[in-house]
């Protein structure tokens, strides 16, 4: 029943698959030549980039049957999934917190992933969810800025930049996309704040003071615990600071390091570790219990 | 999501010369979310033997229990200490008694057993959650980080490593084995076995 | 009280008599003194059992019959008393010492197994609707950590350790003449010798091969033990015990 309504709908996903497969088809009139630099990767002349769709009847289900290791460990394609990533507006701009690490089922794939995307001077978006949806789109959205800019000769507001990433992957919707974002900047123009949004692959776009995105989030709100806590998160965390000029990488740091000896000599800052120590002493001979007097 | 991984942790054993080390790490944790970095997975059999349980921490807990029971039972009875090879096929034969709902863990022993002259030869083994015994000549591996520790210690072991070698071999094997594993890490313990003395060392090791 | 296990006359057949004796076991000991003699000299680098083994009738082909029996590859036993009770133990034996090696990887010691017989033996004693095994056993073996050693276990289910000893008809003399004759460092071929003139002392007709049965544990010298539990052509432990061949006997008794 189902398949048969599919095959004649306009609607529906197959069609959808039926249109992009028409203009895939098209790029045939491209010369090999024009992936080259000239043309290049997202060549605009379309409008919208096109992707290869198998030819099955539901594209996201087979896309999960085989990338989907929660629904199936055995899967043999383990998309990166596990992160844990934090940003908040405050009367100074905003501050940007990611972990660095990237997992492939339980298998730590990098420690040095960066986690947080440029998209241009005074954009930042973090990455939750598929790396590669995530670098991607990001990164198109950064081209998009700069039409935008060159077409108005205005920087794009956080809330249209926001606006514009949710949009374009709520068009991919139920085709499998993940992706769970905060779309981070100070507006020059109009409103002259920090702004905040999240945005993710359902299509949810929020403004908020405060978020936390991954499987580390709920641990998030005291920064070194996500990275302590959380299987998926760890290694190290970036962090940036938006200011009225545009985004500023304030350092990289170990979180193994930080459980251990604090985040150092931070202004206000305790200065000590997590409390390693209390929770340990005793058990290790680098660290052996007092002296019983 | 494997029952396997439900807590997570890992355990080695290396064979050296006239000696043998085991180490395990010591999170326990509840999938993603970490729990406990104390978490014992390694238990002296006797003097000369250490077992190590990685699998579900119910079933590590259980199975340590069983075994104490069953090898005191025996010593009570044969008025003597059982030997590795023996408390091996001890294991294998409890853990196929359940067969058909096996409890999961993947033990590992580590031994010295006496040999008729009167010395002691260096003992590893590990089975299957099943019990099938595997007797390796050079090192044995289980848990959730078992693939990367294969990897590292096929890099590092090399045969007849005095003590402290062997010492520093497992550490560096195990430490760096976990550090690529999700549900391993939070420190580690290792004792090397020799005739005369067991070392026992606890080592920090990243918290993430 | 018409109940599926008898009920309440299901008593225990061995009754305490009121002086505190256990008559029945009083009883099987009598069967055992009524049996061939059988005894167990222990030497420094083995021990010896051996038997006499006695047809009823000359038609009977006494090839056939194994008083000497093979438990596992390090323990034997020989018997005085009521041969298909001890065929119902040896079948007992056997499958709790591979029950053992199931457990363990390798046989059982002398003693665990000795004990397991032993506990059979005594539960026969104080269960309901059976009688006490009408045997007394000689069981030889060798293990790694005690060596070679003999016991005897009883049919109330006690057993002992023994350098040397007799059962069954002619006990008391075998023992008085194993006593005069024994000493701690006697050789295996010695024992053997000792072993067939003890049983000549009350022997009834002429002493054969085909009236004598004889097992020998032979201990293993350090060497043989350092090649390993396992023997390399057929992948099973080396034997400690086995039984004489007819040919052995024979040649043991031209001396």
């Amino acid at each position: 029943m189902n398949s048969l309504v599919d095959r004649f709908s306009t609607t529906s996903a197959q069609s959808e698959i039926r249109r992009a497969q028409a203009l895939a088809a098209d790029d045939e009139e491209f010369s090999d030549a024009a992936w080259g630099s000239e043309a290049g990767f997202g060549s605009l002349a379309k409008g919208v980039p096109t992707f290869s769709v198998p030819s099955i009847a539901d594209p996201s289900a087979f896309l999960r049957l085989h990338t989907d290791d929660h629904a199936d460990p055995n899967c043999r394609i383990k998309i990166q999934h596990g992160t844990t990533t934090l940003a908040f507006r405050f009367k100074g701009g905003v501050i940007v917190a990611v972990d660095s690490r990237a997992t492939a089922g339980s298998y730590i794939a990098s420690g040095t992933v960066k986690k947080v995307i440029e998209i241009n001077p005074y954009l930042l978006g973090t990455m939750a969810g598929g790396a590669a949806d995530c670098q991607y789109w990001e990164t198109y959205l950064g081209i998009h800025c700069r039409l935008h800019e060159l077409r108005n000769r205005e920087r794009i507001s956080v809330s249209a930049a926001s606006k514009y990433l949710s949009n374009l992957v709520y068009g991919y919707k139920g085709m499998g996309l993940s992706m769970g974002t905060m779309i981070c900047g100070w507006d020059k123009t109009r409103c002259r704040v920090p702004a905040v949004f999240y945005v993710d692959s359902d299509g949810t776009r929020l403004k908020g003071d405060l978020f936390s995105v991954g499987s580390g989030s709920t641990h998030a709100y005291v920064s070194t615990a996500a990275g302590h806590r959380d299987a998926f998160s760890g290694n190290t965390c970036n962090l940036y600071h938006i200011k009225e000029d545009g985004w500023h990488f304030i350092g990289n740091y170990d979180i193994s390091k930080m459980h251990y000896d604090g985040p150092g000599d931070v202004p206000g800052g305790p200065g000590k570790g997590y409390g390693y120590d209390i929770r340990v002493e005793g058990r290790s001979s680098a660290n052996p219990p007092p002296v019983a007097t | 999501m494997s029952i396997m991984d439900q807590n997570g942790g890992s355990v080695i054993a290396m064979v050296g010369k006239d000696c043998v080390a085991i180490a395990s790490d010591l999170r326990l944790g509840n999938q993603a979310l970490g729990v406990s970095s104390n978490f014992q997975k390694i238990f002296p059999v006797t003097d000369r033997i250490y077992l190590g349980l990685p699998g579900l921490a119910t079933d590590v807990t259980t199975l340590k229990e069983r075994f104490r029971f069953r090898v005191n039972m025996y010593t009570i009875k044969e008025e003597r200490e059982i030997e590795p090879e023996t408390f091996a096929h001890l294991v294998s034969s409890t853990l196929y008694e359940h067969r058909f709902g096996p409890y999961f863990c993947e033990p590992v022993m580590a031994g010295l057993s006496k040999t008729p002259s009167g010395g002691y030869k260096p003992f590893i083994a590990a089975t299957d959650l099943i019990g099938c015994l595997n007797f390796a000549k050079d090192f044995v591996v289980a848990g959730t980080a078992s693939e990367k520790l294969f990897g590292v210690a096929e890099g590092l072991w090399e045969p007849d490593l005095e003590p402290e070698d062997l010492f520093e071999t497992i550490s560096q094997t195990l430490m760096n084995a976990v550090d690529r594993d999700a549900y391993s890490g939070w420190g580690c313990v290792v004792h090397v076995l020799t005739k005369d003395k067991v070392i026992t060392r606890t080592l920090k090791g990243r918290m993430d | 009280m018409a109940s599926a296990d008898g009920g309440a006359y299901s008593y225990s057949l061995t009754v305490f008599s009121p002086s505190g004796k256990l008559v029945q076991i009083e009883h099987a000991l009598a069967a055992v003194a009524g049996g061939t003699t059988s005894l167990g000299i222990k030497a420094s680098n083995g021990i010896v059992i051996a038997t006499e083994k006695k047809s009823s009738s000359i038609l009977i082909d006494d090839s056939m019959i194994d008083k000497v029996a093979v438990v596992c590859p390090n323990i034997g036993i020989v018997y005085s008393g009521m041969g298909p009770d001890f065929r119902v133990l040896i079948a007992k034996a056997r499958k709790s010492a591979q029950a053992y090696w199931k457990m363990y990887g390798e046989y059982p010691p002398t003693r665990v197994l000795t004990q397991e017989i032993a506990t059979v033996m005594q539960q026969a004693t104080q269960s309901g609707g059976v009688r006490p095994y009408g045997v007394s056993l000689l069981v030889a073996g060798w293990d790694i950590t005690r060596g070679p050693t003999l016991y005897q276990v009883d049919p109330s289910g006690s057993f002992w350790a023994w350098k040397a000893s007799a059962i069954g008809k002619n006990m008391i003399n075998a023992k008085t003449f194993l006593e005069k004759r024994y000493n701690d460092d006697i050789s295996l071929e010695d024992a053997i010798h000792t072993a067939l003139l003890t049983l000549k002392e009350g022997f009834e007709g002429q002493m054969t091969e085909k009236t004598i049965e004889i097992g020998v544990i032979t201990v293993p010298t350090t060497a043989e033990l350092e090649e390993g539990k396992i023997g390399g052509e057929t992948g099973r432990p080396k034997p400690t015990f086995r039984k004489l061949t007819e040919e052995e006997v024979r040649d043991y008794l031209a001396l």
